[in-house]
């Protein structure tokens, strides 16, 4: 009975010839490492944001005098409402680890290099809209941090003379964060963001298949033998690995630490009157806001951080030399360590500051 | 491609000197702007009353008023004294309703104009009879301080300040009266704390217990042992609410805490499970 | 059986667990409260509901009406058509309740004359106390 419907599927859909092309006869390079994997974790984590989202949208009030209590409510009131909401906070600062481990270990394995540098800024495109996605979130409960973080962000275009202060305030939707900026920035973040970010992961994984995983540059047993494995079942399974770990480590942190994410000023309700004591913003924007109040002047500070932006963004028509194997160029070793050391370094001093 | 962006930065760096501005114009144009009709720190009571020019006692004023439960909570000098905090040529006019320091007598009046309750209560009490007819007898002052005002506990009732007028007995038949009810408010506000370190947001919970708490203090100013133990039973009562719902949250997180670590584990598990599964298809 | 079934078999069972225990809280997250029980009376003045007229009520949350009749007295009744959910209107010309819906009508006592209706309109506990009426 079973087969029967099974084999009517298949003179419709033609899945079988497919599911061979695509996932058993589709080779990958033998000696990927488990770091070819976070692409796909990463993926998973909008997936998991997505569904908790749905269901936080069920009961959260997209209104100043209404939010803070509706999130009070998901997370006492509603049955199993902690569930989505504190899977929805881990997951999404789980998700920017993720992503940065990511674009790391592509660098070092210098996998951006032609044909595929599209690929690097697709990727970096989705970095840059999954932290608006997390600037966006965050003004949603409306607690203090919220709304004091957000101020701060919103008034750094300022730094720009002449249209800083118009871009500011269609950032803003008036000069001072309000129920028109909850708005804005809860329908950037529910139904603005989603669809473009699938449009470019789409893109973005297109094109990797298309050009198929790099070749990792110094395993020495690619060189030796140039053996490559059906996708399915090694690297599937691979990845399926990588996925139980990652949600392993988001379940412990969710037992053991559900407020790691959540300072004392993240659940108290806003206070527009009221600016708590050493406000910032959260981790991942730590070294920008750093760098930015480091620098005396706001507009050479401001137009720096979008020159690094655009940089880091055009990479690899900036690095142009074709040598795949880090190892064999050291200035590029040193270059990349000194950046991450002066990006951990910003973000450490801007927690202690 | 390379030298378009490092003559670009070459030029920013050229133009954005000529913007040149300081590091505390920066401060104070951006980090420490006001927000939103922010209070500003215009205070010109205490810009006169911390100066040097003052008496010594008039500048202690203002650095233990800092210290008190009235600072916490924005009260500030024009809130009692009357006056004009903004305005420095009229802090200390009576058209702006200054009224200086009360006399001895008058002190539980100028509290009272916000502790309704409590004056009340301390107007029937012994206490307040003994000052509206002697002139002599504690007021607010005698025990709470005059600008050093911090949160009530029960150990204001102590042997050194209640034994200036009678015996410290009759203070200590009130203390005891009180003891069980503060110990439960203490506890109950401990666990409060607890809670919120939790990640639970108590701020229903602790209006709950604040409103409790004050209207059985302001019961202790009859300094009516008997009627202290008739009204405990009703604050016991609901204070036993706030411990359920307290209660309550612990069992939930608790819950909550057990259903997190049960997934953990069974993740963990999984994650073992296809580790050893994609070891079987290494040819 | 070898590893490779067992493991599989294994990692079955373990997934199954997870999904069982997550789709328990979505099922409960998404599931209404149970409503609580109606309470409240209203009291209004006799001299609200006028001889051969109505007065509409809410009781608990749902619409009603009090009604005066010639001959009946005092009738309270949930102007929630039983057919699909509209609220009835009351004709105080012919005495009878009508749903705009799909013209389902009732008498004034409740019962269904014509239309869809399956059951009678739901009456409720009406008291009269000297110069007020209780219902509820």
């Amino acid at each position: 009975m079973w087969q029967k419907i099974k084999d009517g599927f298949e003179e419709r859909a033609g899945l079988q010839s497919l599911i061979r092309t695509k996932l058993k006869d589709y080779k990958v390079p033998g000696g990927i490492n488990i770091f070819y994997t976070l692409g796909i974790v990463a993926v998973i984590a909008y997936v998991i944001q997505a569904l908790t989202g749905y269901f936080l949208l069920i009961y959260y009030i997209p209104h100043p005098d209404h939010a803070f209590k509706s999130v009070q409510d998901i997370m006492n009131v509603a049955p199993f409402g902690w569930l989505p909401r504190t899977l929805h906070i881990v997951v999404s600062n789980l998700m920017v680890i993720v992503i940065i481990l990511h674009l790391i270990s592509i660098f070092v394995m210098l996998s951006y290099k032609k044909p595929r540098e599209l690929t690097w800024i697709a990727g970096v495109c989705l970095f840059f809209i999954t932290l608006v996605f997390c600037l966006s979130g965050y003004l949603l409960p409306w607690s203090q941090r919220s709304f004091w973080a957000t101020t701060i962000v919103t008034n750094i275009p300022t730094a720009f003379p002449v249209i800083g202060d118009y871009v500011a305030n269609i950032l803003r939707g008036g000069d001072n964060i309000s129920g028109a900026t909850l708005s804005r920035f809860f329908a950037l973040h529910v139904a603005f963001l989603p669809p473009i970010f699938l449009l470019i992961t789409g893109f973005h994984m297109f094109l990797v298949r298309r050009l198929e995983l790099s070749t990792p540059p110094f395993s020495t047993s690619a060189e030796k033998s140039p053996e490559r494995y059906p996708f399915y079942p090694h690297f599937f399974l691979k990845q399926v690995f990588m996925i139980m770990v990652f949600f392993s480590l988001v379940f412990f942190m969710i037992t053991f630490m559900p407020t790691f994410f959540l300072p004392e000023a993240a659940n108290t309700p806003a206070d527009p009157l009221k600016t708590p004591f050493n406000i910032k913003p959260e981790w991942y924007f730590l070294a920008p806001y750093q760098l930015f109040k480091i620098i005396p002047n706001k507009f050479f500070g401001i137009s720096l951080q979008v020159l690094l932006a655009l940089i880091f963004l055009l990479w690899p028509y900036l690095d142009t030399k074709e040598e795949k194997n880090i190892l064999k160029r050291p200035l590029l070793i040193i270059f990349f360590i000194l950046a991450l050391t002066v990006w951990f370094s910003l973000t450490l001093w801007g927690r202690h500051s | 491609m390379r030298y378009i962006f490092i003559s670009l930065i070459a030029i920013l760096m050229l133009a954005s000197s000529s913007f040149a501005s300081y590091r505390e114009a920066f401060e104070k144009e951006f980090l420490f702007k006001s927000w939103g009709g922010e209070e500003t720190e215009v205070n010109a009571c205490i810009d006169c009353h911390s100066s040097d020019i003052m008496k010594k006692e008039f500048q202690n004023v203002t650095q233990a008023w800092k210290k008190s439960w009235h600072y916490q909570n924005s009260v500030l000098c024009d809130d009692c004294h009357g006056g004009d905090s903004k305005d420095a040529t009229m802090s200390m006019s009576h058209q702006r309703g200054f009224i200086g320091t009360p006399k001895y007598t008058e002190v539980p009046e100028f509290c009272g104009k916000c502790h309704i309750g409590i004056l009340r209560n301390y107007l029937e009490s012994g206490h307040g009879k003994a000052l509206q007819t002697t002139g002599k007898g504690p007021n607010c002052v005698t025990c709470h301080d005059s600008h050093n005002i911090q949160k009530a506990n029960i150990e204001i009732i102590n042997e050194g300040r209640c034994t200036k007028c009678h015996t410290y007995e009759r203070a200590k038949i009130m203390k005891q009266a009180l003891f069980a009810t503060e110990n439960k408010i203490r506890d109950i506000d401990k666990e409060l704390e607890n809670l919120k370190a939790e990640g639970i947001y108590v701020g229903n919970e602790k209006r709950e217990l604040f409103s409790t708490q004050a209207e059985f203090r302001a019961l202790f100013h009859t300094i009516d042992a008997d009627l202290v133990i008739q009204r405990t039973d009703d604050f016991t009562q609901k204070l036993n609410i706030i411990d359920t719902k307290i209660n309550n949250s612990f069992t939930e997180l608790n819950f909550r805490k057990n259903f997190s670590a049960f997934l953990t584990l069974i993740f963990v598990g999984l994650s073992i499970v296809v580790l050893m599964f994609s070891k079987t298809y290494k040819d | 059986m070898n590893r490779r079934s067992f493991l599989k078999s294994l990692a079955f069972i373990l997934g199954s667990t997870v999904a069982a225990s997550l789709s328990y809280p979505i099922v409960k997250f998404l599931a209404p409260q149970q409503n609580k029980t109606r309470d409240g009376k209203i009291s209004i003045k006799k001299s609200d509901v006028p001889l051969g007229e109505g007065r509409e009520i809410v009781l608990g949350g749902i619409p009603a009406i009090v009604i005066n009749v010639k001959g009946a007295g005092y009738i309270a009744l949930s102007r929630v058509c039983t057919h699909l959910g509209c609220l009835v209107e009351y004709d105080k010309n012919t005495n009878r309740f009508i749903c705009p819906c799909h013209a389902g009508t009732f008498n004034v006592e409740g019962n269904v004359i014509s239309g869809p209706p399956p059951k009678p309109l739901e009456k409720l506990p009406l008291n009269v106390q000297g110069d007020n009426i209780i219902i509820g």
